[in-house]
Formats: structure tokens, C-alpha cells, sequence
């Protein structure tokens, strides 16, 4: 801000790297070579936030109905955001359905968009992130106000034909600074809260009273964006799934089939487009009716269509591998032998510093940070542990 | 909590209290050893009241002799939350210490339209209508009427009072205006009439101002306090203007009007008690004869508003022959009346001195200064005698009387200004006749003079050291507190110029350029665009408000602001402003977001909080100096330098930084909370304004907040609303606190 005041006139693209002050970070080590930062307490700063999400072994809700709700009024063209806070928003929002999928495979997601006073719904209820992806795509232009309440609204008729294992989530995306309601949006909060929906918030400018009452209301959360990194970040905090509502806690079956890929060059009717197509798909068990892709809902007798591999992807939601342990470098320790190894992962030499000294709590074996990283978020399994259950089993 | 500071063990009702409480506590409790008088600020939302109320309260405990507090709030509203606060306070010394030790009796005291619970009197609307109505239910002559004829109504509750509650104390406890109406109704006791009987012996008593600074109630209601008390003024930034008010008296037209009717009547009841009951008449005048219209004791239902002057300039002796009969004080009335008619009906503005006035007054109508002295006194005994309960008919009389007493008994401090047209609307002919009193001093100096130490404190009070000087009086203890903040909520910015980078100022010679108005406009507008939820404006005054609204809306700025936010105006009419307010919050709760236009000195200014998301941002347009061309303003200024040698740059420049903090403060009411300040001004870039800024405001106040533009203005809101909207950390929030070990600690080290 300081920069500002200096120059006033400077152009938007200037103030980002001013802003920044990227070149404050650099450190040269002994050898002269420049280094980004201080990477030990960047490395702290990720930890921290992946101890926050995991806490202790909770219920979660791994079929998830999540509604997105995108502002894009005449708000979402400001350009406090470069190139403008929509363009932001769609860029973040693409990354979030990947990752989303990617991560819940039995979930299934739904757009929406408000603009011009009024919402309109993008993609219905479905699984297949290219498909949402390209509806927003072809959907980017803002004008008009925005209203919470008709979002709200239209999430709330939606909900009605999730089944009730399902966990109804939505997420607004909120660019504008109030919203245009054509009636009493306490009200809505309440049908929501009473339809079990829970409702989060990502901000773009400021915090918003509404907002945070949704939010608190509902058990969802709200977090205001700082920057682009920022918005990209939060937004994916509501990819893992949530813990599951207490009060739809009841253990229940889910009836759910698990088709086969058709032959390549079979001609059949197809029940998602309705109209003839040759060749891939998969067949429901139940009624033998074509869909083009894995997970959905078959829509003749509406059975849960998946693969085996996506609840196995599901899986490890539900069995987390514990957050390792920080062993903090003692002086007086370093000569030690116990303290001279190398990463359990990749053999790198953990007493050089430049990284955290991570310990599995299970298997007391060390990681570096990269594969902590690895580890947690892509592989889900730690190796150590395996290896001890192989030594065990031999 | 539980600790000790120098020897005094301190009961405080939560955990953990901030750095700025405990000192706070130090000085006050060194001002209350001293036995002497002390000035405090200390910003808002840092829980004044109950540092104030724990402090006091743990010394009383410690020295029973000291024998009650008396706390002095504005409002009403102000009033029950110091209540609420103390009874929290309470529960935790009963907790602490047993109930036994930890006796004690609040109540607050208010006029009887909110304390009355009769269906029919309560349910009257202007205050005056309540005590007339609840006279004419219990005046002692009603009373002794109905006595022997059931058909005179009484009050069930009054009469219960009588019977039983004058005997029976209230139970210790701490009592709300709405606990004393609850007990009344059980009890079927008046609750009115029973706080009145209790704050003798209460040891917490929370009242308004008026009570302590307005001698025609000060004289009824605090005449028994004794000596070992402490007073303390909450929020008493304002309070030389209390003082100031407490003594004058406005006289229009239509008083005049009212005041030949109520004469016209009183004659008639005159010839009336003659005719049936002249005995009454004649021992009224003997008593005049003896003394005072005031001998002997009154029943408490029958006494109303006090003599006007301050108690020790009262005159102990008889009632001068000329104005003892009924019909000849009738008779002096209407002179006085007639003669004050016709100074009324004048061209030109007339400023003159008491004496001067008296001295005319009696050659041109004979009204000798003797009897204007006791006008009040002797009107209130005519009306007593004649029976008379619908006292609010009689008002204007009153103020009549009210007027010839003050004129009478003050040769100093005060002044006559006759104005046949406000200045600003020179058409419209509206002659006033008003004495103004313009010593501060006067009317809290008994204050100072009776009781032990008097605690004035607000949140602001700067610059901090024109306060004894104006109210003449040496404090023991000066000190202004800042805030320790956890995070840098507050952002006052000092705005100089446009988005042209052209300089705006609510200047006289500036603020009707087209220019400044648009500028002013687009920074509200860009503001609406930028700030979520509540915004308040402040303008300097009713008509630049009108003024620059009306320009707004031509120039289509009003319009664009409406896209953004709805748009709230207070006006001068108290139920209009009420509603707005009220759909102003409704709008702020439900996300469309709401702008509320003001005007500094006004009653939103003054006591209605905009605190979390009904203020993420106030501007101040302009600095609000007061109307430097009225008359009053200049004699009060002339008066100031000739006696307290006070500049008249310095006190209208304090004057109007104060009320400018007094507005921008109304946003932000506790820590937890951030808010915006916008003084839009290029002069509060001058450092004589700047530094008279309080100082927790000064102290938020960057150097590269200072001389902003509008562009530079709205990147700052940007970035600090984003800043704020981020999750506090808990772990940092407590640093600013001390717990009960770090007291301890601190108290074991010797040079804290």
C-alpha cells in the first residue's frame, strides 16, 4: 500500500508485482544460488492447514450434492481482479469441479448462476465435470443485480429429489456487495436449514452480514478471498467431504449397480441424450438401459450407476492416514545416528535442513516434506505402514 | 476474576480483562483516594461501564463509609445496559464473597412515563401528559377527596405504595426500569413513587444528567444525597452543553399566548376559591408572610419541578408584600407578560445583559427585581393552593416564571438575545426571546461542590484539557486511555481531495461549487460500490444536507447510489427519523445494504449506535463548526475569552472535532467489530485539527492515510474490508488480555 501511495499512477500490472514484492523473499545460500523464500515456513504454513481439515476421524458424507452458485452480476465484471473478478471466478471454479470429481467420484454437482436479478440454472444435477465445464464456459458475460434468495431458492427445489443419504451441500461464489431479493431471504435461510442444505460462502470482496448468517445458519462456512491464490484456495477447502450432518447419521444401504462397458460397435437408444448412438456406453444391470458415462443415476429405474474404482477412490475419505508429526531439528541431536537418515520415500538426506522432518506416528518412519505432501494428498496410503503390514504377513 | 491493586481486592466478572481496564482502574481508584475529581477517555468498546461499576463497587465493599454511587447516563437505553451490567457483576461477588457481604441495592430512576404502570396515565404520550395525569390521580387533595366520596378516581398502585411500600423496603438486589415495573405489579405498589423512596437508601443509583445538573430536578430528587458520593458522568463529552441547557429558557410567541390563557384561568379559579373558599386564600398569604413558598414538607405526590436557580442562590426569606395576594401576583404576571410581549415585537436583534434588562424592565412596567426572584416559587404555591392538577396546561406560565426567576437572581454568565427571524430564514418572522446561559460552570459547580469526587469520562473527551477550564474545576487526575488492538481495526483516512484531485471542503465559500458537490458525490458513490452492508453519512448540518442531496439528485449521483445501496435521511421530526432507522437496519440485515444521511449534533449522532455490519464505514462531509454568525454562539465565545481565556479559533475548532469524533466513533463498539472513517475535508489535514483528534483515533491515523483522493480512498477500503473479512486468530486476541495470573505477576513486580 505503500507502494501506492508513492505512485499513484502506476498501472494495474505494475501493482501486481509491486503488491508482491516478490524479490523481498529471495535468499541466496552459500553458494550463491537464489532461493524463493523461506521454505521451511511455507512448508509450516501448508501443515497447518492440512492438520486443520483432518482433526479426528469423523463420519463424513462421501455422496455428496453439491450446488454450485455462481454470482456473476454486474459485480463479477469489476477488475480489482485481473482480467475481471468473473473471469477469476471461472478459472478457480473449473479447477474446483476437476478436483472435485476427481476426489468424489460418487458425488454429483449442479450449477447455477445469478445475474440480472434473477438465477438460472447452468447444468442440472450430473457427474461429469467436462460437461459442466463447458456449459460455464459458454455462459461468461455479467450484468444486473444479484439475488441470494431466487439462488437459494432454485438449490431448494433441487434438494427435493436428492435421496436422503445424499448431503446436500451448496456453494456460492459471491462477487456483488448485496443482494436484490424480491421477498424475505430469512425465510429462505430457514426452508434451507430445514431442508438440511448446507450453505458456504466464498466472498470476493468484503464480508457481508447475509452472508455470514447463511452460513452460520446452515453450518456451512464463509471465507473472504485476499487474491486469485487465495479465492483458488478456499474455494478448494470444500472439496474433501464435509463431516456428516448429526442428524442424518443413520446407517442405511444404498442400492447401487455396477455395469458393463458395452461393446465397442453396439448400436443402442441412449437414455441420457435419447437418441441413437454406436459403440461404448455401459449397460445398467437392473434395466439394461445405455448411459454414456459412470457415475449417474440411470434414468429409467433410477438405480446409482458407479465403477468399482470410484468408491475405491472414495475409500480412503473415510480412513485418512494420521497427519505425521513435526520432529523438530535439536542442536544437540544432529550428530546423532537416529537423527542422520533419509526420507523413508525418496532417500533424500533429512539432516540438511531445508525441510521438515516428518514421522508417521504408525510406523515411526520419517518423510521429507514432498512426500508428506504426496503421501497425503495423492496417495493415501504411507508406505511404512505398508511395508510393515508385508513384513507381518511374511 | 479477583485481583488487587494497591491493597484494593477487585471483583471483575470475567475472565480475562484488557491492559487500558486495569489502568483505568489505577487512576480511578488514585482519584477516588485523593477524595477528588478526575477526567478519563477511554475509547468505546473497551468496556468502560464495567471497569467503572467493578472498581467502584469493590471500593465501596472496602470502605463502607463511602456512602453510594450515583451514575449519570443520557438515555434511557444507556441506563438499563449499566444496569445489566452491574447485576452481572453483582452475581459474581455473590459468587465470590456470599450474598450476605455482598449486599447491595441498584435501581434506576426515570420520569415517571417510564416507570408508570397505571392502564390509563401510562398509556399517555408526551411526559408532561403522564405527570399531569398521574397528579390527577394522586395529589394529596384528590386523594383526601376521594376519601370521603368514592366516585373521585385514585391510583390503585399509588395507594398501594402508601400503605405498605413506605414502610417495607425493597429487597436488596439490582433493579431495572422493567424489574421495577414488574415488582410494582405484583406488588401492586407504584414503582415510581417507591424509586423515588429508595435511592436514599440505595447504593448504586443510575439516573439521567438532568437529576444532578438541572436544579428544578436536582432540587426535588438529589437534595438528600450526602457527601460521600461518587458521581460519574458516562459519555459527558457533551456535558457543558447539559449545563449550559439546564439554565436557559427560550421564550416564542405562542408561550406568550399560552401564558396570557393560563393567567386568564387562574383568575377565574381566583374569583372562584373566593367566592366559595376564601379562608384558603388567606392562609396562603400568611404563610407567604412567614416565608417561603416552599415551608414545611411537602407531600411527595404534590411537589413538581424545583425552583430553576442553583440551590444556594435561593433567597430564605418572605415573599415580598407586592406579589402575596393571589390576584396581585395574577396582576404582576400579566405585566410581566405584556411587557415581555412587547419586547417581542421587534425589527432588530437585541443583546443585552440581565441587569440591564432588569433595570428596563422595572422603570417601563414596573417589575421590581425582588419579586421577579421569586416568580417561580410563588406561582408554584398559587397553583398548590388553588388545587390545581392539570398541570401541563399550565406550562407555559411556567416557563414564564421560569424565565423572570433566572432573569431576577443572575447578574452574570448569562444573556439576553432578542431575534425577530432565524438568521437563516430571513423571511419567515419567528421572534425569539431567549436566555441563554453561558457559563458551564454554573450549573455543575454545586456538583462539584457537594459531593467527594465526580468521575467524568467518555470516549471522547479531547482535547482533554479544555474541559476544567470550561467547567471550572480541578481534577485530581487526568488521563486519556488508547486502545490495545489485536488487529488494526479501525481506519480513519483524512480524504482531501476529489478523483480530479481537486481540494473538497464544507468551507462557506466552497460548498456550494458544483464542483465540490460532485466530488462529494462520486466518493459516496464509489464508497457505496466498495463497502458491504451499512454506510453513514454525516453532513454539518440540516440545510447543507438538503442542499447537497437536492444537487445529487440532478446531478443523477442519488440515483446511481440507490443501485448500490438503499438510501435512509434523518429529519428533524423524531418518529420519521425512528422509522428510518429501523428499515435502515431491516435493509442491513437482509444483504441489500443501506446508506443512512445524517447531520452531526443530531440525535443519531448523539446516542444511536451503528456498530457491526450497520457501520462498515462513516463519512463525515465537512467539519461540523457550529452556526458562527448565531448570536448565542458569540456571546458564549465572548464570554468564554473574557473569563476563562479561551480563544474563540480554539474552542470552535475543539467544538467541532469533537463532534466529528462523536460521529465517526458511533461505528465501532467493540474490538471484536472494524469499521471505516472517512473525514472528508481538506482542513482536518491541518494539524490544529488533526491533533485534537482523541487519541485512539490518532494513533490508527497512518501517515499515508493523511491527504487522500478519492481513487487512492477506495483502494484502501478494498483492501482493509479484505483484510477484516479474514478469520481473527484466536491466539493473538489474547495477547491483548490479561488473565488472572498476569495480574499477579504484574502486582509482584514493584515498578509497573
Amino acid at each position: 500500500m505503500e507502494e501506492e501511495d508513492k505512485a499513484p499512477d502506476m498501472e494495474a500490472w505494475e501493482r501486481a508485482y509491486a503488491d508482491d514484492r516478490s524479490w523481498e523473499s529471495l535468499i541466496e545460500d552459500e553458494s550463491g544460488l537464489l532461493k524463493a523464500g523461506d521454505d521451511v515456513q511455507q512448508q509450516r504454513q501448508h501443515r497447518r492447514r492440512l492438520i486443520q481439515a483432518s482433526g479426528p476421524r469423523i463420519q463424513r458424507g462421501i455422496i455428496r450434492y453439491l450446488c454450485l452458485i455462481l454470482d456473476f452480476s454486474r459485480a463479477a465484471g469489476e477488475i480489482d481482479f485481473r482480467p475481471s473478478r468473473m473471469a477469476v471466478v471461472a478459472k478457480a471454479v473449473e479447477d474446483f469441479v476437476r478436483e472435485y470429481f476427481d476426489q468424489n467420484p460418487l458425488s454429483q454437482l449442479g450449477i447455477i448462476v445469478m445475474k440480472n436479478g434473477i438465477a438460472s440454472v447452468v447444468t442440472e444435477l450430473s457427474g461429469s465435470p467436462e460437461a459442466h465445464i463447458r456449459a460455464l464456459k459458454s455462459n461468461l458475460e455479467s450484468f444486473g443485480e444479484a439475488s441470494l434468495q431466487n439462488g437459494l431458492e432454485l438449490a431448494h427445489t433441487y434438494v427435493q429429489h436428492i435421496p436422503s443419504y445424499g448431503h446436500r451441500e451448496v456453494v456460492i461464489v459471491f462477487s456483488a456487495l448485496s443482494t436484490c431479493d424480491p421477498g424475505n431471504i430469512l425465510e429462505t435461510v430457514k426452508k434451507c436449514k430445514a431442508a438440511r442444505m448446507k450453505c458456504s460462502v466464498v466472498g470476493l470482496t468484503a464480508e457481508i452480514y447475509i452472508c455470514k448468517h447463511i452460513s452460520q445458519e446452515t453450518g456451512g462456512s464463509y471465507a473472504v478471498a485476499m487474491n486469485e491464490g487465495h479465492l483458488k484456495e478456499i474455494l478448494l477447502e470444500h472439496v474433501p467431504p464435509p463431516a456428516a450432518m448429526p442428524d442424518a447419521s443413520s446407517a442405511s444401504l444404498v442400492r447401487m449397480g455396477f455395469p458393463q462397458r458395452g461393446s465397442e460397435g453396439a448400436v443402442a437408444i441412449c437414455a441420457c441424450h435419447k437418441e441413437l448412438r454406436i459403440g461404448g456406453g455401459y449397460i445398467c444391470p437392473r434395466c439394461r438401459a445405455r448411459v454414456c458415462e459412470l457415475p449417474t443415476e440411470c434414468s429409467l429405474c433410477g438405480l446409482a450407476l458407479v465403477s468399482s474404482a470410484h468408491l475405491a477412490r472414495s475409500y480412503h475419505h473415510l480412513f485418512p492416514i494420521p497427519t505425521f508429526d513435526e520432529l523438530l531439528v535439536d542442536a544437540s541431536l544432529r550428530g546423532k545416528s537416529s537423527f542422520a537418515g533419509s526420507c523413508f520415500g525418496c532417500r533424500i538426506q533429512l539432516s540438511g535442513g531445508g525441510s521438515l522432518r516428518l514421522r508417521c506416528p504408525r510406523c515411526k518412519r520419517d518423510f521429507c516434506f514432498d512426500c508428506d505432501v504426496y503421501i497425503h494428498e495423492s496417495l493415501h496410503n504411507c508406505p511404512g505402514c505398508e511395508t510393515l503390514q508385508e513384513e507381518a504377513v511374511t | 476474576m479477583k485481583f488487587v491493586i494497591e491493597g484494593l481486592t477487585v471483583y471483575f466478572p470475567y475472565e480475562f480483562i484488557y491492559r487500558e481496564q486495569y489502568a483505568y482502574m489505577v487512576e480511578l481508584k488514585h482519584a477516588l483516594d485523593a477524595r477528588g475529581h478526575c477526567l478519563l477517555e477511554m475509547p468505546t468498546g473497551t468496556g468502560k461501564t464495567i471497569t467503572l461499576l467493578s472498581l467502584i463497587t469493590s471500593y465501596q465493599l472496602a470502605n463502607p463509609s463511602l456512602a453510594k454511587l450515583i451514575y449519570c447516563t443520557r438515555t434511557v437505553h444507556e441506563m438499563e445496559k449499566v444496569l445489566d451490567e452491574l447485576r452481572r457483576l453483582h452475581l459474581y461477588q455473590e459468587k465470590e464473597i456470599g450474598s450476605s457481604r455482598a449486599k447491595i441495592l441498584a435501581l434506576g430512576l426515570s420520569s415517571r412515563k417510564n416507570l408508570c404502570i397505571h392502564p390509563v396515565v401510562s398509556s399517555e404520550t408526551s411526559r408532561e401528559s403522564v405527570d399531569a395525569g398521574c397528579r390527577k390521580l394522586t395529589a394529596s387533595w384528590v386523594r383526601a377527596a376521594a376519601e370521603t366520596n368514592p366516585d373521585i378516581e385514585t391510583c390503585s398502585f399509588y395507594q398501594g405504595y402508601e400503605k405498605q411500600g413506605s414502610e417495607q423496603p425493597l429487597p436488596p438486589g439490582v433493579y431495572t426500569l422493567h424489574d421495577l415495573r414488574v415488582y410494582g405489579r405484583q406488588r401492586g405498589w407504584c414503582p415510581y413513587f417507591l424509586a423515588r423512596q429508595m435511592i436514599q437508601f440505595a447504593n448504586v443509583v443510575v439516573y439521567n444528567y438532568q437529576y444532578l445538573l438541572d436544579p428544578k430536578v436536582s432540587g426535588i430528587i438529589s437534595k438528600e444525597m450526602q457527601k460521600e458520593c461518587i458521581v460519574v458522568f458516562d459519555e459527558a463529552h457533551n456535558i457543558d452543553n447539559v449545563c449550559i441547557e439546564a439554565l436557559s429558557v427560550n421564550l416564542r410567541q405562542n408561550n406568550l399566548d399560552g401564558a396570557s390563557r393560563n393567567i386568564h384561568k387562574l383568575n377565574q379559579i381566583i374569583s372562584r376559591f373566593k367566592e366559595t373558599d376564601a379562608n384558603r386564600l388567606r392562609q396562603e398569604y400568611n404563610r407567604l408572610v412567614e416565608g417561603l413558598a416552599q415551608q414545611g414538607n411537602l407531600h411527595g405526590s404534590d411537589n413538581w419541578l424545583a425552583n430553576p436557580v442553583l440551590p444556594e442562590d435561593i433567597l430564605r426569606e418572605a415573599v415580598p408584600g407586592n406579589i402575596r395576594r393571589a390576584e396581585h401576583f395574577v396582576a404582576f404576571l400579566q405585566r410581566a407578560v405584556q411587557y415581555l410581549r412587547e419586547r417581542l415585537d421587534t425589527d432588530t436583534v437585541v443583546k443585552e445583559g440581565p441587569v440591564s434588562f432588569t433595570t428596563t424592565m422595572s422603570t417601563a412596567a414596573g417589575l421590581d427585581q425582588k419579586a421577579l426572584k421569586f416568580c417561580y416559587d410563588r406561582l408554584h404555591s398559587l397553583l398548590l393552593t388553588l388545587e390545581v392538577t392539570e398541570i401541563d396546561e399550565f406550562l407555559h406560565v411556567q416557563t414564564v416564571c421560569n424565565f423572570l426567576t433566572l432573569v431576577g437572581t443572575y447578574t452574570r454568565g448569562f444573556s439576553i438575545i432578542i431575534e425577530p427571524y432565524d438568521e437563516r430564514m430571513p423571511h419567515i418572522p419567528d421572534p425569539v426571546l431567549q436566555l441563554s446561559c453561558l457559563d458551564a460552570s454554573l450549573a455543575i459547580k454545586p456538583v462539584f461542590d457537594r459531593f467527594q469526587s465526580v468521575v467524568i469520562t467518555s470516549g471522547t473527551l479531547s482535547p482533554i484539557d479544555l474541559y476544567p477550564r470550561l467547567l471550572n474545576f480541578n481534577p485530581v487526575i487526568i488521563h486519556s486511555f488508547t486502545m490495545t488492538l489485536t488487529r488494526d481495526c479501525l481506519c480513519p483516512m483524512i480524504l482531501a481531495r476529489g478523483s480530479d484531485q481537486l481540494p473538497v471542503s464544507s468551507k462557506f465559500d466552497m460548498r456550494s461549487d458544483p464542483g465540490v458537490v460532485r466530488n462529494y458525490g462520486r466518493l459516496l458513490l464509489e464508497m457505496v460500490a466498495t463497502v458491504p452492508d451499512g454506510v453513514v453519512c454525516f453532513f454539518v448540518s440540516y440545510s447543507y444536507m438538503d442542499g447537497i442531496i437536492n444537487s445529487w439528485n440532478e446531478m443523477g449521483i442519488l440515483q446511481e447510489v440507490m443501485q448500490h445501496k438503499l438510501v435512509f435521511i434523518e429529519t428533524q421530526d423524531y418518529v420519521e427519523t425512528t422509522l428510518a432507522l429501523e428499515n435502515f437496519r431491516q435493509a442491513c440485515d437482509c444483504g441489500r445494504g443501506a446508506v443512512f444521511f445524517s447531520v452531526a449534533r443530531g440525535k443519531v449522532a448523539e446516542g444511536i449506535d451503528f456498530d457491526r455490519h450497520y457501520g462498515r464505514l462513516v463519512i463525515m462531509f465537512g467539519v461540523p463548526f457550529q452556526y458562527t454568525l448565531s448570536k448565542i454562539l458569540n456571546a458564549r465565545l465572548e464570554y468564554l475569552r473574557d473569563t476563562f481565556q479561551i480563544k474563540e479559533g480554539d474552542f470552535l475548532t475543539f467544538d467541532a472535532v469533537r463532534q466529528a469524533a462523536q460521529c465517526v466513533g458511533r461505528v465501532i463498539r467493540s474490538k471484536a467489530d472494524y469499521g471505516m472513517m472517512i473525514f472528508a475535508d481538506k482542513r482536518y489535514n491541518l494539524p490544529n485539527k488533526r491533533n485534537k483528534l482523541p487519541q485512539w483515533i490518532q494513533s490508527q491515523l497512518r501517515e499515508e492515510h493523511l491527504n487522500l483522493s478519492t481513487d487512492m480512498a477506495v483502494h484502501i477500503a478494498r483492501e482493509f474490508l479484505r483484510r477484516m473479512a479474514q478469520p481473527s486468530d484466536p491466539q493473538v486476541s489474547k495477547s491483548t488480555l490479561l488473565s488472572q495470573e498476569d495480574l499477579e505477576k504484574m502486582a509482584a513486580m514493584p515498578n509497573f
